[in-house]
């Protein structure tokens, strides 16, 4: 069990008062949020169909997992099938409404840039994040033991542990480290927003970790990534959780040309990371989802958070943040820097 | 020790590949360490293809297309420009040894610079070694 | 008879496994010096499955031999490997998985070659659910050897002999390197007292004689899929999902063909070579992943296919748990 006092608690029943209304109304035709599960730590994603299913929605600091991943796919679901080539009206399909904080906003905004959704069929409830808890500090935080139940406040995690043993944790030590740096807890696009303003974040620290991986030379550098790596199950869920991932078939799954072995040897594994990274270059918004979701605590999200970094000093580049972008890298410049004269970090730029 | 090392260059039908013949017709020696394989445009090189050739235990990897504003499909070359230098900068952040891989630009007239540069990458790459990060054995 | 009971200490026990012989490969469950609950990382799933698992290597005939060893099969090793400390959940997997692998050479060679040492659970953890599917924290079951704590006292540990293997490597191998001690051949037969697996045969039986078709239709599985990810992290957790595909690999003029895990949660675990995919939607994989274990292998087989470890609900970054699926389908079986 999950309970929530506080801001949250607000935010949670605002949230199940509009999408209630909004599904009552027939605006739209289903809304994507986050219901309890069977665990306290583990919210489960949900799309709510109908007004009195509405009560099932939760807000709380345990949300990693981002919501827009989910956007395509349930808009699709809801169009009636039709023959290939079929021109069909948008203003005539269901529409759906989803909930977004900064983040899934912003990967909401790279969907509709990528003609994934259609910004006319989606209303979007934003909600400031304050900052979602990391499962893997949390779960090093228990020391082994099981969290039965967790009460959330503003500021502090209160947990029962089995034995009827509690711990209180202060809830901002336990922030994604994404979430801690993020430059946009807000909403960038949405139709309504609930619950208070965005608070400040640590956003002069935003690269640090990335400049601590920098600060190693190439020889070190490799021995961090490869031990860092190596575990790699090749479960694809930093994949899956991805709202960025959503091609039909993925570069992991081609046999001709086959682009990466498929067994968990370290070269095959470390491949499949630097391209997977690479494939969200200029469309990464850190929100953490990848990490959040590997379950042997890989830290894939430093190379997206490198790419983010270099993008943002080479073409002064933040993904998701307008609607009438191009994507970075289906775009060019005249002026672009020039990577026969430039080079990477060792060479000095 | 007779190591040596195996560059694939990935060089662009219009201006560098034809840059290579004319240093080839030129009678200009070059290392033969560059295998050369020529595909329609620079802006056809994905980072897949870079990777693959590493993995498969290519030590080198090199990059060459028509000088920006020269592109045969005028802008294939644009757009690489963006791609790989995020790509590079990303291969030296995982601890690709810098130098491994590289980019230029040569013309069809530049047969000269394409021998020049084939010496100065394969010299550089001879320094660093045998590939043995991101390299498949078995 | 080679009756083999032995009472340790847990630190002692541990210092007596790295004494053992170079015969042995040994793997030390984490648990068995943390004392932890649970079936902690799945050390029997790698050994039963290790990728990528090389079935042979060929390489490319030379243009003048024709005597040359073109095929070559990987030489099986001869070390005995010592599971040691492993849950009864973890244990039954083997037998579990057994049945479906009857044939397959690799995998009988390693199970024949093991040793299983068996860690009774004193207490489970909220995610365990064995006594569902036909086990229980105390199945002695599938073990050469079972180990269990003492009441009271969490320094020491039982050691049994069960199968014939068991008792010979206690007696032999390990029980030289222990201090034998009184009472604990009476002690160990009242703890196990007379134990009886299955105990609750309930949920198969039920399963057993529902309608396939029913369980297939239910409407529960279009809200369950909502959630799903599609990762593959449940099947790679489970100790029972031994799907896998093979590949040939090369490298060159030489080649191997490769045997790693699959998932039936990934859209190629079913793709077509003509491009059709029969589970193409995500409700279709997430029904088949829950309808093999709890319907389509009981039936063929006679088990629920599941040991209750808990692993997938524990890891599930969309907290799918197969304990409500099994009380979704059991609803579906009884109406």
């Amino acid at each position: 069990m999950l309970e929530v006092t506080g801001q949250h608690r607000e935010c949670q029943e605002q949230l199940r008062k509009r999408a209630r209304d909004l599904l009552a109304s027939g605006e739209i035709a289903a809304f994507i949020g986050y219901g309890n599960g069977s665990l306290p730590w583990v919210p489960r994603p949900i799309v709510v169909r109908s007004p009195e299913e509405a009560d099932r929605l939760v807000w709380n600091s345990f949300l990693t997992l981002n919501l827009a991943n989910y956007l395509p796919g349930v808009l699709k679901e809801l169009e009636p099938p039709r023959r290939r080539g079929e021109q069909v009206d948008p203003s005539t399909l269901p529409r759906v409404g989803i909930v977004a904080t900064g983040c899934w906003s912003r990967n909401i905004v790279i969907q509709v840039q990528e003609n994934q959704v259609d910004r006319s069929r989606v209303h979007i409830i934003g909600i400031s994040s304050r900052g979602m808890i990391s499962r893997h500090s949390f779960k090093q935080a228990l020391g082994g033991k099981e969290a039965l139940k967790i009460v959330e406040n503003d500021h502090e995690i209160e947990v029962t542990l089995s034995h009827g043993e509690t711990m209180v944790l202060s809830r901002w030590e336990y922030v994604r480290p994404n979430c801690k740096t993020c430059i946009h807890p807000g909403p960038v696009v949405s139709d309504e927003t609930i619950g208070p303003p965005p608070g400040r974040r640590l956003v002069d620290e935003r690269f640090r970790e990335i400049e601590e991986v920098e600060a190693k030379d190439s020889q070190g550098r490799w021995e961090w990534f490869e031990e860092a790596f190596k575990d790699c199950i090749r479960c694809y869920a930093c994949r899956n959780a991805c709202p960025l991932c959503y091609c039909p078939t993925c570069f992991v799954d081609d046999s001709r040309p086959q682009w990466v072995g498929k067994s968990i040897e370290t070269p095959d594994a470390l491949t499949f990371h630097i391209l997977r990274a690479y494939h969200c270059a200029g469309r990464c918004t850190d929100c953490g989802a990848c990490e959040s979701v590997c379950p042997v605590g890989i830290p894939m999200r430093l190379l997206t958070k490198k790419l983010i970094k270099e993008a943002q000093m080479l073409f002064d580049w933040e993904p998701g943040m307008s609607l009438e972008e191009a994507p970075l890298l289906g775009s060019f410049s005249p002026d672009d820097p020039d990577i026969a004269i430039l080079k990477g970090g060792e060479k000095g730029t | 020790m007779n190591w040596e090392p195996k560059i694939i260059a990935f060089l662009c039908n219009w201006c560098s590949y034809a840059g290579a013949d004319l240093a080839g017709v030129s009678r200009l020696q070059y290392p033969p360490n560059i295998r050369i394989i020529k595909v329609p445009c620079s802006g056809r090189i994905s980072p897949n293809i870079i990777l693959d050739a590493f993995l498969k235990g290519a030590d080198g990897v090199w990059v060459s297309g028509c000088h920006p504003g020269d592109c045969h499909y005028i802008s294939g070359n644009l757009y690489a420009r963006r791609r790989l230098v995020l790509f590079e900068r990303l291969m030296e952040f995982v601890g690709l040894e810098p130098g491994r891989l590289e980019f230029s630009w040569i013309s069809a007239s530049e047969g000269e610079q394409f021998a020049a540069k084939a010496k100065e990458v394969t010299e550089r790459i001879r320094v660093l070694g045998p590939n043995t990060r991101l390299r498949k054995v078995f | 008879m080679r009756y083999s009971a032995y009472r340790i200490d847990r630190a002692r026990l541990i210092e007596a496994i790295n004494m053992l012989g170079p015969g042995f490969d040994v793997r030390v469950a984490p648990h068995l010096e943390t004392g932890e609950s649970g079936p902690g990382e799945n050390m029997v799933k790698t050994f039963m499955f290790p990728q990528p698992e090389v079935l042979f290597t060929f390489k490319k005939a030379p243009p003048t031999a024709d005597d040359v060893d073109l095929l070559r099969e990987p030489s099986l090793p001869h070390t005995t490997t010592l599971l040691f400390g492993i849950r009864p959940c973890d244990a039954r997997s083997i037998h579990l998985n057994g049945l479906a692998y009857e044939e397959d050479t690799y995998f009988w060679h390693r199970i024949e070659g093991a040793i299983i040492v068996g860690y009774l659970c004193k207490t489970v953890l909220s995610t365990c659910f064995c006594q569902r599917v036909g086990s229980g924290p105390d199945d002695t079951r599938y073990m050469d050897v079972v180990m269990m704590d003492v009441e009271g006292d969490h320094d020491a540990l039982l050691l049994h002999g069960i199968t014939e293997k068991g008792m010979i490597f206690l007696s032999q191998e390990l029980g030289p390197l222990l201090i034998k001690c009184g009472g604990a051949k009476e002690e160990i037969e009242q703890s196990l007292g007379s134990r009886q697996y299955p105990k609750d045969t309930n949920t198969l039986d039920t399963l057993l004689s529902s309608d396939l078709m029913a369980l297939y239709n239910a409407p529960f599985w279009d809200q369950l899929k909502d959630g799903c990810l599609n990762c593959g992290i449940c099947t790679f957790r489970c100790p029972t999902c031994y799907c896998f595909d093979i590949q040939d690999e090369t490298l060159g003029a030489k080649g191997r063909r490769i045997r790693y895990w699959d998932s039936c949660m990934f859209p190629l675990f079913t793709q077509h070579a003509s491009g059709h995919n029969p589970r193409g939607g995500k409700i279709f994989r997430v029904r088949n992943r829950f309808m093999h274990k709890l319907k389509y292998f009981p039936d063929r087989f006679g088990a629920i296919s599941c040991v209750g470890c808990g692993r997938c609900v524990r890891d599930c970054p969309v907290n799918i748990d197969i304990r409500e699926v099994l009380d979704n389908l059991l609803e579906v079986a009884r109406s």
